[in-house]
C-alpha cells in the first residue's frame, strides 16, 4: 500500500474491551471512527479515563484492539506492527518511561539505535535533539537529578529520535512549567510546518485551540465529535464564568437578568456568575462595572464543564 | 542488527555501571569461597580445593542469572519503558539476548575472583592442566546461560512475585547443577534431573578440566550443553513472543 497518500491515522469501528475478574468487560473504545490527515496537528480531547491513552497504545501496537481496525500511514496496526513502528514516534506522559539513572545522552543514543538508525546518524540526530529541546548543558547528568519539565522534554525528544512522520503524543504537558509548556507549543508549530502528523491527548481545551487543527471529543470510549478549533474556542468563551466580590444586592439582580446568564450562585462576599451564551461574559463585566465592582475575575471552564454543557444541549446519543 | 546488538550491550554495561547492586553476587563471592575453602582444607581434603573454588564461582554465575536477567522485562514493564520498547521497530529478542550475554560475560569474572581468594588468603594455586577446552567449557557454558536466562526473564513476566522465584530457584539449581556437590554422589533418582540442566553438564566438565587425566568424551558433553542451550534458546524466544503477545492483548505492558 502506498501509505504517502493514505490518511496518516484511520480508524474504524475500534473497540477494546479489558476483562475484569468476576465482572463484565469495561468498555475503553466503543466503535470509534476516526481520519486524521497526513500534516495534521490533531487533539484529541477528554477527561480521565475517556480512552484517550487507551487510543494511542492501539495506534502505537502496544496494545491489540479487541475488534475493529486501526492504520497508521497506511499500515495496520496489527499486522504490520514493524512499519507501523518504524513510521511513529510516542510520548506518553508522566515521569516513568525513561532509564533515570543513565544520562540524557545515553537514554537517546539508545532509543536511536532502537530505531534502527547508524550510529554516525543517531548520534548526529541525539545532539541535534538534545539543542533542540534545551537540554545540551545537562546531557550528561542522570535523568533521576532532572525536574518533571526537563524530563518531559527528554520524552519529547525520544519520540522525534526515529525522525517519526507521524508523533503520538499523549499528554506530553503533564508536570510542565508555563515556559516549558509555551516553548512545548512552538515546537508542535515546528512539526506541523515540518509536515509531521501530530497527535495530542490533552485536558486542557485552551492548549487544543492554540495547537490542532482539529480536535476530537472523547469521553467514556465514545468519539463525541470532531470539531475545529474555532467551535472550542466559541465553547471557552461561552461557557466562561465570572467571579466578582462585594457585590451589591441591585447588581446581583441586574446579573441575573443578563441574557445568556445561566445562574448566579453567592457565596460570602464571592458572586459566580455562570454564562451559557457566546459574549455574555462582556455584558456581565459591564454590569458589575456600571454597579462600581472593581474585585472581578474570568474563568475558563473546565473540559468536564464543557462537556457538560456541550453533551446536555446536543443530548447526544452516548449510550 | 549487529548495531543493534552492541547497542544493547553497550546500554545494559552503562546501566550495570549505575546500578552495581546487580552485581551484589561477585561481592559475596569471597565468602562462599572462604566457606567451601575452610570446610575442605579443614577436613583435610586438599583435592576438593578446585571443586570448592569452582563450586563458588559456578553459584555466582547462577545468582547473577537469576538476579539480572530474571528482573529484566520486569524492571522495564516497572519503570514504564517496556511501552516504549515494544512501540519501536527493534526485535525485542536481540535486545533481552545482547544484555542478557553481557551480564553472563561479567558473571564469568566470579571465576577469576574465586581462584584469587583462594591464592591470597589459603596460598592455593588452581592449575589448569587443559585450558583450552576449560576455555570451550566457558563459552559454551555462556551460549547455554544466555538461553536459560531468556526463558526466565520471559516467565518472570507472568509472576506476580518474581523474586520469591529467583528466591527459589537458586538452591534446588545449585544442588541439581552439581555446581558444589558432583551430580555423581546424588541419589540415583535425582540424577535424571539433574542431566537436563545444562549446569550439571558444565560443573563436571570444568572438574574435568582441572585435572591431570584427559577428559574422556569432552566433545559430546560439549554438544550437550550446546544442545541444552540452543533447546532453552528455542523455549525463551517462543516463550518471549507469546508472553509479549499476550500483555499487549490483556493490556498489561505498563503499570499506569
Amino acid at each position: 500500500m502506498n501509505t504517502t497518500d493514505s490518511p496518516a491515522v484511520e480508524v474504524r469501528r475500534l473497540a477494546r474491551e479489558y476483562s475484569r475478574r468476576g465482572k463484565p468487560p469495561r468498555r475503553a473504545l466503543d466503535d470509534v471512527d476516526l481520519a486524521i490527515g497526513q500534516g495534521e496537528v490533531h487533539g484529541l480531547l477528554g477527561p480521565n479515563g475517556a480512552g484517550k491513552t487507551t487510543l494511542c497504545k492501539i495506534l502505537c501496537t502496544v496494545l491489540l484492539p479487541t475488534s475493529g481496525t486501526a492504520l497508521v500511514n497506511g499500515f495496520d496496526v496489527v499486522t504490520k506492527t514493524d512499519a507501523v513502528r518504524r513510521s511513529i514516534g510516542i510520548v506518553f506522559g508522566g515521569e516513568r518511561g525513561l532509564y533515570t539513572r543513565l544520562s540524557a545522552r545515553q537514554n537517546l543514543r539508545y532509543w536511536s539505535a532502537l530505531y534502527r538508525q547508524p550510529k554516525a546518524v543517531g548520534y548526529r540526530r541525539v545532539e541535534e535533539l538534545l539543542d533542540r529541546m534545551g537540554l545540551g548543558d545537562r546531557a550528561d547528568e542522570p535523568v533521576e537529578t532532572f525536574s518533571r519539565g526537563m524530563k518531559q522534554r527528554l520524552h519529547l525528544a525520544r519520540g522525534l529520535i526515529g525522525d517519526p512522520r507521524t508523533l503520538i503524543l499523549d499528554e506530553p504537558t503533564v508536570g510542565m512549567d508555563p515556559v516549558a509548556a509555551r516553548d512545548f507549543r512552538e515546537l508542535v508549530r515546528e512539526l506541523r510546518s515540518e509536515g509531521r502528523t501530530v497527535l495530542l491527548t490533552t485536558h486542557d481545551m485552551a492548549e487544543a485551540e492554540a495547537l490542532c487543527d482539529r480536535v476530537s471529543l472523547i469521553d467514556s470510549g465514545r468519539l463525541l465529535a470532531t470539531e475545529s478549533p474555532r467551535t472550542i474556542g466559541q465553547w471557552l468563551s461561552k461557557y466562561e464564568r465570572v467571579r466578582a466580590e462585594r457585590v451589591p444586592a441591585e447588581v446581583v439582580s441586574h446579573l441575573r437578568a443578563v441574557p445568556g446568564v445561566g445562574g448566579v450562585t453567592a457565596a460570602g462576599d464571592v458572586v459566580t456568575v455562570e454564562t451559557v451564551a457566546e459574549g455574555a461574559a462582556g455584558a456581565v463585566l459591564k454590569v458589575l462595572v456600571d454597579g462600581g465592582v472593581t474585585t472581578v475575575s474570568t474563568v475558563r471552564p473546565s473540559l468536564e464543564e464543557v462537556y457538560l454543557h456541550v453533551i446536555g444541549e446536543r443530548g447526544l446519543a452516548v449510550g | 542488527m549487529t548495531g543493534l546488538f552492541w547497542a544493547a550491550v553497550r546500554f545494559q554495561a552503562q546501566s550495570l555501571r549505575r546500578s552495581p547492586e546487580y552485581l551484589m553476587s561477585l561481592v559475596t563471592i569471597p565468602a562462599l569461597t572462604i566457606a567451601f575453602l575452610a570446610i575442605v582444607r579443614n577436613s583435610g581434603r586438599d583435592d576438593l580445593v578446585p571443586y570448592a573454588v569452582l563450586g563458588a564461582a559456578l553459584m555466582t554465575v547462577w545468582a547473577t542469572a537469576l538476579y539480572v536477567c530474571g528482573e529484566l522485562i520486569e524492571s522495564e514493564r516497572y519503570g514504564g519503558t517496556l511501552e516504549g520498547l515494544l512501540a519501536a521497530p527493534a526485535p525485542f529478542s536481540v535486545l533481552i539476548i545482547a544484555r542478557i550475554s553481557l551480564v553472563t560475560v561479567v558473571s564469568f569474572l566470579g571465576l577469576a575472583e574465586s581462584g584469587l581468594i583462594a591464592w591470597l588468603l589459603f596460598g592455593v594455586t588452581i592449575p589448569v592442566p587443559h585450558p583450552g577446552l576449560l576455555l570451550l567449557t566457558l563459552l559454551c557454558t555462556a551460549f547455554a546461560m544466555v538461553g536459560t536466562s531468556s526463558i526466565m526473564s520471559a516467565l518472570f513476566v507472568l509472576a506476580r512475585s518474581a523474586r520469591i522465584f529467583q528466591n527459589s530457584l537458586s538452591y534446588p539449581f545449585y544442588l541439581l547443577g552439581g555446581l558444589v556437590v558432583p551430580v555423581a554422589l546424588l541419589p540415583g533418582w535425582l540424577q535424571p534431573v539433574s542431566r537436563v540442566i545444562f549446569l550439571s553438564w558444565t560443573a563436571d566438565l570444568l572438574r574435568d578440566c582441572l585435572r591431570v587425566e584427559s577428559p574422556a568424551d569432552a566433545v559430546p558433553r560439549l554438544a550437550v550443553i550446546v544442545g541444552l542451550g540452543v533447546l532453552a534458546f528455542a523455549a525463551g524466544l517462543t516463550m518471549s513472543r507469546a508472553i509479549l503477545r499476550r500483555i499487549r492483548q490483556n493490556g498489561s505492558v505498563g503499570y499506569a
